[in-house]
């Protein structure tokens, strides 16, 4: 084989690497597969499929409201069990969410755990209630108590809570931090008698593909 | 030619009109399932979905079906939350260099989500939760976050603008948010009045168009079509609302800048290019070292009569042609890979959406209210074909009405 062949074989090898060396095309891209999502929490690391408020954070938040409302002497020590209204929750933050979804899930952990120490009154059906008694105050319907006795119960507390959130996006990713407050507010005389949050923040960078 | 270098040469053609083949527009994929049975999606693939929902949900908008406009945007806005969820299959094969961009899962470039945001919020602030409403419009604006230059981060003045109506109505304090829209707005913006209770949202004119461009269409660009839509007017109970342009879908689609991927289909086309050039210039070495590759020499020779004769001798050389062989193999190989590496950008598009996008808000008392909406040219003349008579419908006075204007027929 002559120089000049040796070459041009040299040659074609070199081309060949180099071109099989450019079959990275993201080469320079920072992260082109993505972080995962990671739960940012004092104590525990986890992953989550987005940086929005999901099921395990309301499992968290409501558990841990349950639980404060529970201790509490208004609660705890009530000679007679308080009547709760739930108020719906505001959201401060810039996901969309089923509100109610909190308050409800507070409601049944406290019924279910607090032993008759609590009671909830169903406002929301108040239309309906109403309705009822009317039909039963005009003789439409049969009544087992007198119905023009006023028997609703009004509310000794209201529960309500709100949403706010912080978000930020860079080049690095995004990062929102939810902070979720619930207070428990007297009806008679306007004091919150209680009040605890519970806060979660998450952050994550989606594929270059995305970006 | 010898039979080496037209096996060559043969080859190379059919690889360079082979990289001429068309690669349909749709190729077969897994189909999406339905959602809750809906026929609209029974062809059409998973990783198209999010831009059908798009479509179809613009179009139930337009045509008062907002329980089916609901639905779609809900099941859209999940997905686009869910691109945050680690290692995305689709995602890595549409970064690798023989897969088309458009083989990812579509969740639209960012001027299309803030629109599904924006559209999602409308919906909310109808169905009377303006905080999640307001949720919609600020995730519409982290969206617009994507911004290359700082300038166009976050520009969207009517996602403010509601951000602080809705805030305000909620007994809030909205000025931070109106400030931030009145800095980026083109005009003076109306003063809230948390009384009002028809929201009326307008728009006008059609929305930017994706298309690929350069040598491999590797860059998207957008086309835009003029708008002969400027301005509208929508006339009832001896009220004037004058609807002029707040926000333009063609100036943010524009001013999103580069993105992460502009710069792969880059890599994706220097690659191609190189390839090409590499198949070239080892095809050609490979012929070169093939003419070569048999050599004529001439010798005299003296027969037994004493005669002289010149005799041709065809010698091979052994190293030219193997260097033939290994530079044809390399040129053959850089031809398929180069016709095999995939630089298109992604063109899918949400193609029924506006340019321009338009609010006013105004008092009205429950009951059905007759208006006449009246749609404008540049210089201020009606365009007659527009003209229409729009019925509001005030009901429950403890939720804002929120009426939905547009000038789009699909």
């Amino acid at each position: 084989m002559n120089n000049t062949y040796r070459f041009l074989l040299l040659a074609g090898v070199t081309a060949s690497s180099a071109f099989f060396a450019g079959c990275e095309t993201a080469q320079g891209v920072k992260n082109p597969s993505g972080v995962p999502v990671t739960e940012m929490r004092p104590d525990e690391r986890g992953f989550v499929a987005g940086t929005g408020v999901e099921s395990q954070d309301l499992v968290a938040v409501t558990d841990k409201m349950a639980r404060s409302i529970l201790g509490i002497p208004q609660i705890a020590r009530a000679a007679v069990e308080p009547s709760i209204v739930l108020e719906p929750v505001v959201n401060n933050t810039r996901f969309p969410i089923n509100k109610d979804i909190f308050l409800t899930r507070i409601r049944s952990q406290l019924n279910s755990k607090a032993m008759g120490r609590v009671s909830f009154l169903d406002r929301a059906m108040m239309k309906t209630l109403e309705h009822e008694r009317a039909l039963k105050q005009s003789g439409q319907v049969t009544a087992s108590a007198n119905p023009n006795a006023v028997e609703f119960g009004g509310a000794d507390f209201f529960l309500t809570g709100q949403l706010d959130g912080l978000a930020t996006r860079t080049s690095q990713g995004t990062s929102d931090y939810i902070l979720y407050t619930f207070r428990l507010t007297d009806a008679r005389t306007s004091r919150i008698v209680w009040e605890d949050s519970a806060e979660i923040k998450k952050q994550g960078l989606e594929d270059a593909a995305y970006r | 030619m010898r039979p080496l270098t037209r096996f060559l040469f043969a080859t190379a053609a059919l690889l360079a009109f082979a990289g001429c083949v068309e690669i349909p527009d749709q190729p077969p994929g897994p189909r999406a399932a339905a959602p809750g049975g809906d026929p609209r999606f029974a062809n059409v693939d998973d990783r198209d979905r999010v831009l059908f929902e798009y479509r179809f949900a613009a179009s139930s908008m337009r045509a008062g079906n907002f329980d089916d406009a609901r639905k779609l945007l809900d099941d859209a806005i999940l997905r686009i939350g869910g691109v945050i969820s680690g290692p995305d299959e689709a995602a890595r094969r549409a970064r690798g260099l023989f897969t088309a961009e458009r083989e990812k899962t579509f969740i639209g470039e960012p001027y299309e989500r803030v629109m599904a945001f924006y559209y999602r919020g409308l919906l909310y602030w109808r169905d009377g939760q303006p905080d999640n409403a307001r949720a919609c419009f600020r995730s519409g604006q982290f969206i617009d976050g994507d911004a290359e230059a700082d300038t166009y981060k976050g520009d969207y003045v009517l996602l403010d603008y509601l951000d602080g109506l809705a805030s305000t109505k909620l007994a809030a304090d909205g000025s931070d948010a109106r400030t931030r829209a009145e800095k980026t707005a083109k005009h003076s913006l109306p003063a809230y009045d948390p009384a009002a209770n028809v929201l009326c949202f307008l728009e006008f004119g059609p929305g930017p168009r994706k298309v690929a461009a350069g040598q491999y269409g590797e860059q998207l660009k957008f086309q835009l079509s003029p708008s002969r839509v400027r301005s509208a007017t929508l006339s009832l109970a001896g009220q004037n609302l004058h609807f002029t342009p707040w926000d333009n879908l063609n100036f943010q689609a524009m001013t999103r800048g580069g993105r992460v991927m502009d710069y792969i289909l880059g890599n994706k086309a220097v690659f191609k290019r190189n390839a090409n050039t590499v198949g070239d210039l080892a095809l050609a070495g490979s012929a070169i070292a093939t003419d070569n590759a048999y050599k004529e020499k001439k010798r005299v020779v003296t027969d037994e009569n004493g005669r002289q004769h010149v005799v041709t001798d065809v010698e091979k050389d052994q190293g030219s042609e193997n260097t033939a062989l290994i530079l044809g193999a390399v040129g053959i190989a850089s031809k398929i890979f180069s016709a095999a590496t995939e630089t298109r950008a992604d063109t899918r598009t949400w193609d029924n959406l506006p340019q321009y996008l338009s609010f006013a808000a105004l008092r009205l008392p429950p009951g059905e209210h007759m208006a006449i909406l009246q749609f404008f040219d540049a210089d201020g003349h009606a365009i007659q074909d527009l003209t229409r008579r729009v019925a509001i419908t005030v009901g429950d006075p403890a939720r804002d009405t929120v009426v939905f204007l547009s000038e789009l027929k699909r």
